[in-house]
């Protein structure tokens, strides 16, 4: 309710006002009067302060009002440009100091498209862009048996639960290893460079960094240029499960998977334990019938020898018959009886000796005389 | 206990020589073997049943 203002009261003995007595009603008849409201205007003068409180008008073709609006109602927001149209929700007040009438801004909206951060997000993917870091060549594949996975969430959210029940259904084989990092507010984007800092000197194989759905700004971390940095240097595999499903951040352009949820990046992290039972099965058998084959294999050979030595032999018989019928024909032709068999016969004296001369078969002399079936006695005459 | 991938990749690569080459039977044999035992600790991997959660700030010093 407003407070009564009596103008014509005495503030002071004099009769007169103290400026700060003037200031500080008027600021009460302001606060009272003009409840927080929207107002639309350009930006002008825009500044911010090493503190964080930014300064800047509102400004249109007629009036401008001085605004402020303080580090921790504007932290999460990308900065506006002077010349830039906006909505302010804002409670016009008076700032005492200086006797200016001022607007204390609580939200800031662009009314350009899709608004400040927009602006922002692309202002850090052109960035990104332009480092490589959003190159598709980039993208690691995922391992396919991990076992180190590690999740940087928030420690008591929906997303942690969400993950550790698909790990434990799907792959249980797997350590799961959770880095409790801030999500939203403030220092979301410090705790989360931080989990992952940590991570990167972890023996892992595959990081999730997951957040359940929420505003623009409370995903604000995960489109950091900061943070969209610290998971591309990440060493190993990161997949990126942030807000639903409509809501890509940096963090997921930059993550070597993007997953629509929590769940989903867990199902992508891991094989289902299931189906690689069934492969274990199928290699079992494999190696079964691999070795049956090769011991067939064995036994054939040694057959397939077995054959070769008889074949072997048996072939060096029959070349040693051919051989030895060769030689018996020789031997038989040059055998004697086969000459006394064409009609030829030997003359030999009373001792054998072969009578080859005419001087050796002087008239009278009796030899032997060998022919093809028998020998006779005889003489010459 | 060797890792579950190198368990499986190397069962997959025994499987591949004992299917492809002509071995001796020694060698087959010796194969085999190490392929049931591979196997057999795949399987009793696969068998565990319960997730292992750590949380980080357990495991401050790198492992």
């Amino acid at each position: 309710m407003g407070q009564s203002l009596d103008l014509f009261a005495a503030a002071s003995a004099e009769g007169a006002w103290t400026v700060a007595e003037v200031t500080r009603r008027a600021r009460a008849v302001i606060e009272a009067g003009l409840p927080p409201l929207w107002v639309r205007g350009e930006i002008a003068g825009f500044k911010a302060w090493r503190s964080g409180h930014w300064y800047f008008s509102l400004r249109d073709k007629s009036a401008q009002l001085r605004c402020v609006m303080f580090a921790k109602q504007n932290f999460m927001l990308p900065a506006p440009t002077d010349g830039m149209q906006v909505f302010v929700f804002a409670r016009p007040t008076l700032y005492e100091d200086k006797g200016d009438f001022q607007l204390t801004v609580m939200e800031l909206l662009s009314t350009e498209q899709g608004g400040l951060w927009k602006l922002a997000f692309e202002k850090a993917k052109a960035a990104l862009t332009k480092d490589g870091l959003l190159d598709p060549a980039r993208k690691r594949r995922l391992p396919p048996f991990p076992r180190r996975i590690a999740v940087v969430t928030s420690p008591d959210g929906a997303a942690l639960r969400d993950i550790q029940a698909v790990l434990a259904r799907r792959w249980p084989i797997a350590e799961l290893i959770v880095v409790p990092a801030q999500v939203q507010g403030a220092k979301a984007e410090a705790s989360v460079c931080s989990a992952l800092n940590r991570i990167s000197r972890l023996p892992v194989d595959v990081l999730v960094v997951a957040r359940g759905g929420g505003s623009v700004e409370d995903l604000w971390a995960f489109n950091s240029e900061r943070v969209a940095r610290a998971v591309a240097a990440m060493p190993m595999p990161v997949i990126s499960a942030i807000g639903h499903e409509t809501d890509v951040t940096l963090c997921d352009l930059v993550a070597d998977l993007r997953a629509p949820t929590p769940s989903a990046a867990a199902e992508a992290a891991t094989p289902d334990r299931a189906e690689v039972r069934i492969k274990c099965d199928v290699l079992g058998q494999r190696l079964a019938r691999a070795l049956r084959i090769a011991s067939k294999h064995v036994v054939e050979r040694l057959d397939r020898t077995g054959d070769r030595l008889v074949s072997s032999i048996q072939n060096r018989i029959e070349r040693s018959g051919a051989l030895l019928t060769a030689h018996s024909a020789r031997l038989d032709a040059l055998s004697p009886l086969r000459v006394l068999g064409r009609g030829y016969a030997v003359a030999r004296d009373a001792d054998g000796k072969i009578l080859k001369r005419v001087a050796q078969l002087p008239s009278g002399k009796e030899f032997r005389l060998r022919v093809s079936d028998g020998e006779v006695d005889a003489r010459v005459q | 206990m060797p890792e579950f991938s190198k368990q499986l990749e190397r069962l997959e690569a025994i499987v591949r020589r004992l299917e492809a080459e002509d071995l001796d039977l020694d060698e087959a044999l010796k194969l085999f073997e190490e392929g049931v035992e591979r196997l057999r600790a795949a399987r009793e991997q696969l068998a565990q049943a319960e997730l292992k959660v750590k949380k980080v700030l357990e495991i401050e010093s790198p492992s």
